[in-house]
């Protein structure tokens, strides 16, 4: 289960960093040399202080970002460098659930569900019924004709966790996914992620609470400093 | 019909109204310089049509139009000039009608008829070619030395001068007009890349190609054209018909009645799809550079 490893180690990993710095701008280094590789069907926790940089670390990896040193590879590939007409093949192979959620406004809850499926070119058939399926399991089947801003914060992240798991994605990136939901709410989203992991789905998630990753049984990287740590599952918690 | 999704609420944004407005103006520009390039040209042709193969012969008289030595000077020409080979068909003038065309510079009274009036002789040549034309204008000035032959060459020359001014004038503005709407669409694109910055980055994390979402706003940008393009159209008509109107009112001869060939009246039907084929590539062009300079 070790989730630091050295650069030799690398071969058949969904997520592989090597060595890899950010910054912005002219800033300094948000973090720096970290190497780390997860497996395929993983769960694993991100954590750290605000502002330690769980945000970054994540958007390098949906893409948004390319790391200012080091490599950083996706399913095998080394996307360091890849051509940008390369990048949305793979990004079809992730899902991802944004802090800030990034719902379009103007949208109803369904479209917003239905927009991976439909810039993959899936039939209209198949998101009617893939689309509906995950809003009930969601809980929100009353809200799909909904715009965004009339939902509540909590509706808005499920709508988002949505929408980032309605394709099956290989990969799923969640940030702060539970940090606008009750405790109740949250562990039944949490649940949805485990499924979703024990389907095969490799999953990263970062938190800042504590209480969240004490109760499940996976293991961690920690964040601090501008440096990455593994840390143990939490012992004595579910799986 | 997901081709016709738009994932961008590209609808009502700032740049759209403007755009068609534009493009309105713009069309409406492009066919009026286009018809006054048409009315030009075939105006021209006319003229030379009209003129080609004619000379005009003024044989100068100082005295009394009656007198017998301008009468039989007259005579002389007359006959040379249909005995020529190369002459259909020459024949004065009528002092009539000379009278006529002199009546808005003198009146009509006794002035007119007391003048010394050069005669002027009409002729049609079989043929246009230069050495007909010399030949032709030796044998007049052996017959009546002093006698000014006119091919109206130098006339049609500085007509056809002016003309291409004009034409040119017309491509120019028609450059201006295809540059306007480029940096217009090239303008109103970017400023809706930035007004939906946020919406195009989920499109991109959600696995959109940078094709599918310049489609987009090309797409919008063709909508526009056309709407704004027909709307030009629209305009041009009544204007089209108010000039036809003042033109009518001028005395008939000065302005042949020239009907536009069936070509320019598709030339003119294409403008607004012209427009929306430009605006197209543009709009294409312009976001795939902005969005190139992405990660
Ligand atoms: N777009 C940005 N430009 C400049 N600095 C940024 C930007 N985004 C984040 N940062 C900085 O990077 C650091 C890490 O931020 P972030 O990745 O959001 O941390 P976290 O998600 O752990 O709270 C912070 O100091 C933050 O100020
Ligand atoms: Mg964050």
């Amino acid at each position: 289960m070790a989730q630091l490893r050295k650069k030799s180690d690398f071969v058949g990993d969904t997520v592989q960093l090597e060595d890899v710095g950010l910054r912005y701008a002219d800033g300094p280094e948000i973090f720096s040399n970290v190497s780390l590789a997860i497996p395929q069907s993983s769960f694993y926790f991100l954590t750290g202080p605000s502002g330690a940089g769980k945000t970054s670390l994540l958007s390098l990896m949906y893409l948004a970002k390319r790391p200012t040193r080091g490599r950083l590879k996706l399913f095998g590939d080394d996307v360091t460098d890849a051509k940008r007409s390369r990048l949305p093949a793979i990004r079809r192979r992730l899902g991802v659930v944004f802090q800030d959620f990034r719902l379009l406004e103007h949208m109803t809850a369904f479209d917003n569900v239905a927009l991976p499926l439909r810039i993959a070119k899936v039939s209209e058939a198949t998101v009617e019924k893939n689309v509906t399926e995950l809003l009930k399991w969601v809980g929100l089947e009353e809200f799909m004709q909904a715009r965004p801003s009339v939902l509540s914060g909590g509706q808005q992240q499920r709508i988002a966790i949505a929408r980032a798991v309605v394709h099956r994605p290989k990969l799923i990136l969640a940030d702060e996914p539970t940090g606008n939901v009750d405790d109740t709410i949250a562990f039944r989203l949490m649940q949805l992620f485990v499924e979703l992991h024990k389907l095969g789905t490799s999953v990263i998630i970062a938190t800042h609470n504590e209480h969240l990753v004490s109760r499940f049984a996976f293991p961690r990287l920690h964040l601090k400093a501008g440096t990455l740590t593994a840390m143990p599952p939490a012992t004595g918690a579910e799986s | 019909m997901i081709a016709l999704r738009s994932e961008l609420p590209l609808k009502g944004d700032t740049s759209s109204r403007f755009v068609v407005w534009l493009v309105m103006v713009l069309v409406f520009m492009a066919s009026i310089a286009l018809t006054t390039n048409a009315y030009i040209g075939a105006l021209l042709f006319h003229w030379n049509q009209s003129v080609t193969g004619t000379l005009t012969i003024q044989i100068p008289v100082m005295l009394d139009a009656k007198d017998p030595a301008s009468t039989a000077t007259t005579e002389r020409v007359l006959d040379v000039l249909n005995r020529h080979p190369a002459v259909e068909r020459a024949t004065a003038v009528p002092r009539e009608k000379v009278t006529e065309l002199l009546k808005p510079w003198f009146g009509a009274g006794e002035a007119v008829a007391d003048l010394p009036l050069p005669v002027l002789v009409d002729v049609r040549l079989s043929t246009s070619e230069p050495s007909a034309i010399n030949a032709v204008s030796n044998s007049v000035q052996s017959t009546a030395p002093g006698a000014v032959i006119d091919d109206h060459r130098a006339w049609l020359n500085r007509v056809i001068g002016l003309a291409e001014g004009l034409g040119a004038i017309a491509i120019t503005a028609m450059a201006l007009v295809t540059i306007a709407l480029g940096l217009t669409i090239v303008f109103a694109t970017r400023a809706s890349l930035a007004e939906f910055a946020q919406v195009i980055d989920v499109l991109h994390v959600v696995g959109a190609k940078d094709g599918y979402i310049a489609g987009q706003f090309a797409r919008r940008a063709l909508v526009q054209s056309l709407i704004g393009g027909g709307a030009g159209l629209l305009l041009y008509a009544p204007t089209l018909g108010f000039i036809a109107w003042l033109a009518s009112r001028i005395e008939p001869g000065i302005l042949p009645d020239i009907s536009f060939p069936a070509s320019h009246w598709v030339v003119l039907a294409a403008l607004p799809f012209l427009a929306g084929l430009i605006a197209t590539i543009t709009a294409n062009v312009t976001v795939r550079r902005a969005l190139s300079a992405k990660v």
